[in-house]
């Protein structure tokens, strides 16, 4: 992997994770701002090897755990598992086109969604088919669609 | 005989899935885990990674209530203009806005001002951060109140923040009766199809007991956890009969958690009845002759409902 596709990719995966607590804790928005932190590890998950994309889920969801009392470690799981699915795409796929990156994120993003929901424990979650069809499906669209935004601005993820 | 190359990726390869076996172990561990590590991993992030965030929250936060005060008290001084012109600006301000935090005047010192921040992300929708900790005498347990009533409790307290929970959380439970001390029971949240949707019922009330439409409902003080006196929330329906033996109501909240930015919370020495509080024939607070003479102030005429708090609990 040459130097700038380095810098290029790691600013974009901080950017993303920045912007994304900015706007959900800064601003105190809610679902209406995209999930750019599943984004950006989606991101670097193909560009990391498994061990490593695992690494950056799991600091990515003990951030999001410690601004919930609810079921905490719950984000450490999706995100991590999340990563580590995501770094294994690189072995099946060799994407390079829009609709692939599209795909990945909707898919990536649904899948950090539904291992939550599983996480999270009967108490806690809605129902599946609100919060994982209903919801998980709308908020997946929303970050493939910024997802595509990101890829047109600042080039596909595994594209050198 | 394999080449160095083809062993060292193998290597680095079965390297790597370890390392994320490893880590995913450690990710589905961490449920598990003590709430004492728990607490100290999250207080970790939020005083260094998360922190310009917060402060950011915060920021927003106090500019947004400066910025309606500001609206309201300027209704007030258009009002008052010709006779603050007479008086000390410093005093005449600083008496206003005592007028507007009635309630925290007539607590007292047991209860300090606080901003909720709410950090807006999956999972901590019926959680807030208040700005004092243990450093200021809260206490886990402490009620977190507006003028219009109880809008939750703190569940956990650190130096110099803390957090709580408010009335949509599932846990949430208030020992509570009618105002009146006819019926007892107990409130708690029931959780719509969407959150926006979450309501309040109060439980095991007696059978032979009808609560009216309207009816305020306080807390009661059994069993320790929120002192005697915060309303609720007001009665709108029946929810459900249970043979002859029990009855629960549909409550309508006194508190919106979602819009609330600014409470009050009991510190150690708060006291066991809150009752007086809300209710009429507590003087109000001293207000300037000046200030109930003007056309735009109303002024405060005592409401008809004697149990009833002046004006309403905060309406």
């Amino acid at each position: 992997m040459s130097e700038a596709r380095v810098v290029r990719t790691w600013s974009l995966v901080a950017a993303l994770a920045v912007l994304h607590f900015f706007l959900h804790v800064g601003l105190g928005i809610g679902r209406e701002a995209p999930d750019l932190l599943t984004l950006a590890l989606l991101v670097a998950a193909r560009e990391l090897a498994i061990g490593g994309a695992a690494a950056v889920g799991f600091f990515f969801g003990l951030l999001e755990d410690a601004l919930s009392v609810l079921a905490f470690g719950s984000h450490a799981v999706a995100m991590t598992a999340t990563g580590i699915l995501g770094a294994l795409t690189r072995d099946l796929f060799v994407g390079d086109s829009r609709l692939f990156a599209v795909s990945y994120f909707f898919v990536g993003k649904w899948m950090r969604d539904l291992v939550h929901w599983i996480v999270l424990g009967d108490e806690l979650r809605q129902p599946f088919a609100t919060q994982v069809l209903a919801q998980g499906s709308l908020a997946a669209a929303y970050a493939a669609a910024v997802g595509l935004v990101v890829v047109v601005i600042a080039g596909r993820p595994g594209e050198p | 005989m394999p080449s160095y190359g083809a062993d060292g990726e193998r290597y680095g390869a079965r390297r790597q899935v370890g390392l994320a076996v490893g880590i995913m172990v450690l990710a589905l561990a961490t449920p598990y885990v003590s709430e004492g590590l728990q607490q100290q991993v999250a207080f970790t992030l939020q005083a260094s990674v998360l922190r310009p965030f917060i402060a950011t929250q915060r920021g927003l936060t106090e500019a947004s209530a400066n910025a309606e005060q500001i609206d309201r008290l300027q209704a007030e001084l258009d009002s008052l203009a010709g006779l603050v012109a007479t008086q000390a600006a410093l005093a005449d301000e600083n008496r206003t806005l005592r007028q507007l935090l009635g309630l925290a005047e007539r607590a007292g010192p047991e209860f300090l001002p606080a901003t909720i921040l709410r950090p807006g992300t999956p999972g901590s929708e019926s959680s807030f951060i208040v700005d004092l900790g243990s450093d200021h005498g809260l206490r886990e347990g402490a009620p977190v109140l507006t003028a219009r009533g109880l809008v939750g409790r703190i569940t956990q307290v650190r130096s110099r923040s803390a957090l709580g929970m408010d009335w949509t959380h599932p846990d949430f439970r208030a020992s509570a009766m009618v105002a009146d001390g006819s019926t007892f029971g107990i409130v708690e949240n029931v959780r719509g199809e969407f959150r926006e949707q979450d309501r309040l019922r109060l439980n095991g009330t007696a059978y032979y007991q009808t609560v009216s439409e309207g009816a305020r409902v306080v807390t009661s003080g059994l069993g320790g956890v929120f002192p005697r006196g915060i309303p609720i929330g007001t009665v709108e329906a029946t929810a459900e009969v249970q043979g002859t033996w029990l009855k629960s109501y549909w409550l309508r909240p006194a508190a919106e958690p979602g819009s609330v930015t600014h409470v009050l919370v009991e510190t150690v020495d708060g006291p066991s009845d809150l009752s007086a509080l809300w209710q009429t024939d507590v003087p109000a607070p001293q207000t300037p002759p000046v200030a109930l003479e003007t056309p735009r102030v109303a002024p405060p005429t005592p409401p008809a409902d004697p149990e009833a708090p002046p004006g309403g609990p905060g309406r």
